[in-house]
């Protein structure tokens, strides 16, 4: 981290390549489209690496790397719905190499609300807490809990409903 | 239940789709482009920055013991200068939004609220929903409420903008080193694409259809670029072409040039002689072209196959045409119809005025 803030390349590559995979997989999570995760991963790398600077190396750099792509993402598509104030197509494009249950699981990720998405794939994707999703999203920790809670009921039903079906 | 499904929902969202491998090469390459090094601090500097910390200590010390014996009046740091009133624009009756540059500060009015900020270049989304502005070397949509909705490194500083009426897409030239390149950009701030190295700093106009727009290319000559295509048309008009402003509905195309306007469409070429040109627009859907006079401009009329439909004369400086309304500067006020739009500087530069 150290040498990637003094502008090394390599070492900057490294960090790349390290927490690609992860960002991408948050902001496909979050978007549920292929080539917006590639933008908001992109754009969330590009933002970091330029804010390097401003970071407190003593601090992971994952979370607030997630913390980045994860607005990047709710700033994207909001401004998407504001644009065509149509609702956004939420379905994820594929993942064909789900066992069955959980592609259904991704199906239902995807049909929360956005606000309850984001949080769900903050805390259980990318692994934060509810205190760091809190912090990521500029929300109380209280209200991170309650849309979390009230995200696992829907999510509960969901599932129940295919189940039974 | 819950426990189960959070089990589940950590397994299934570590097992989600692997990005593509070219997806990670371009945005490495993107993100190491904006590295930059953070200098380490030096000794050296470190001892020499406490030297002068000591010294400021003792000289403070010294001044107060002196203030006391009051043979020495103190007044640390110097007064502030309030900064320069901002311009209270207002929003014209029935208009989603207004835009206008001041002397480099941006003032936007909108149904959805209002922000200001130094800007080098603005337009306003269709709707006036968001704004697309020039904000140091980047490009940036703001919403009405100040909030950025995305922010594009635009590697230079941004000096026109046009953004589609579809929303879609945003038109920009950016003064890059001793050029001006034209770029188009999503609307959501995505798939950024240099269009033209060498362009004219002149503001691009999208056909009424989004499927095209104009520029002024090297040379001054004036260029229609096809967005599905990704193809290129120099329209057949004299150089050097200073302004392009397609009609709001069809293809007709009107550009200023040294000698007057040119009127262009599918089936018709018209020239609007005229030595002096002082705005173009499309007003109510007919092309409005301002000519200066002593103090009121003369206002004349066309259709868009270009026959004459009148004139009239407008007190002041016409500084804009919007689809609606004329914009005329009287003294220090700029009025739009019956709306004082803003008070401004006599001096003052104003730009990128736009009613939406």
């Amino acid at each position: 981290m150290r040498r990637a803030r003094r502008g090394d390349r390599e070492a900057a590559a490294l960090l790349f390549r390290r927490y690609w995979r992860d960002a991408w997989r948050a902001a496909f999570a979050i978007t549920g489209r292929h080539s917006l995760a590639d933008d908001v991963a992109a754009d969330g790398f590009e933002r970091a690496f330029a804010a390097l600077g401003r970071f407190d190396e003593r601090r992971p750099f994952g979370p607030w790397l997630h913390r980045i792509v994860a607005n990047r993402a709710l700033d994207l598509l909001r401004a998407e719905r504001r644009l065509s104030d149509e609702e956004l197509p939420d379905t994820p494009d594929s993942a064909p190499s789900h066992a069955a249950g959980d592609r259904s699981l991704l199906g239902a990720v995807a049909d929360l609300s956005l606000e309850r998405r984001v949080v769900v794939v903050l805390r259980y994707g990318v692994g934060m807490t509810p205190k760091q999703v809190a912090e990521a999203l500029d929300l109380p920790v209280g209200t991170v809990n309650s849309r979390l809670a009230r995200a696992l009921e829907q999510l509960r039903e969901t599932m129940e409903v295919e189940h039974v079906e | 239940m819950s426990s189960e499904l959070e089990r589940r929902l950590e397994g299934m969202l570590a097992d989600a789709p692997e990005p593509d491998p070219g997806a990670g090469e371009e945005a490495l390459h993107r993100a190491l482009r904006v590295l930059r090094p953070v200098a380490a601090p030096r000794r050296g500097m470190r001892a020499a920055a406490l030297v002068f910390a000591g010294a400021v200590v003792l000289l403070v010390i010294a001044a107060g013991s002196l203030a006391a014996a009051g043979a020495l009046h103190v007044s640390i740091g110097a007064k502030s200068k309030p900064p320069p009133p901002a311009p209270e624009l207002r929003l014209p009756k029935g208009a989603n939004g207004v835009a206008a540059i001041v002397n480099g500060q941006l003032s936007v009015a909108t149904r959805g609220g209002r922000t200001q900020l130094p800007a080098s270049a603005a337009a306003l989304s269709p709707r006036a929903l968001y704004v697309a502005v020039g904000s140091g070397d980047s490009l940036v949509a703001i919403a009405p409420d100040g909030r950025r909705a995305w922010s594009h490194p635009a590697g230079g500083k941004v000096v026109a903008i046009a953004w589609a009426p579809d929303g879609f897409r945003i038109a920009y030239v950016v003064h890059a080193g001793r050029r001006f390149v034209l770029h188009v950009i999503y609307g959501n701030g995505v798939n950024d694409t240099p269009i033209d190295r060498s362009v004219r700093a002149v503001r691009p106009s999208w056909r009424a259809d989004s499927l095209s727009f104009a520029y002024v290319g090297g040379g001054g000559r004036a260029v229609v670029y096809d967005v599905g295509h990704e193809s290129r048309r120099v329209v057949a008009v004299h150089p050097p072409v200073t302004a392009v402003a397609f009609a709001p509905s069809g293809d007709a195309l009107a550009l200023e040039g040294p000698t007057g306007v040119s009127l262009v469409n599918s089936s018709a070429h018209r020239h609007i002689n005229s030595t002096s040109v002082e705005a173009l627009g499309w007003l109510k859907g007919r092309l409005a072209v301002a000519v200066p006079g002593l103090n009121s401009a003369l206002i004349r009329v066309f259709a868009p196959d270009g026959a004459p439909r009148g004139s009239s004369r407008a007190d002041g400086i016409v500084k804009a045409i919007t689809p609606e309304l004329v914009v005329v500067q009287r003294g220090r006020t700029l009025v739009a119809g019956h709306t004082t739009l803003l008070t401004v500087p006599r001096s003052a530069t104003v730009r990128d005025l736009q009613i939406g």
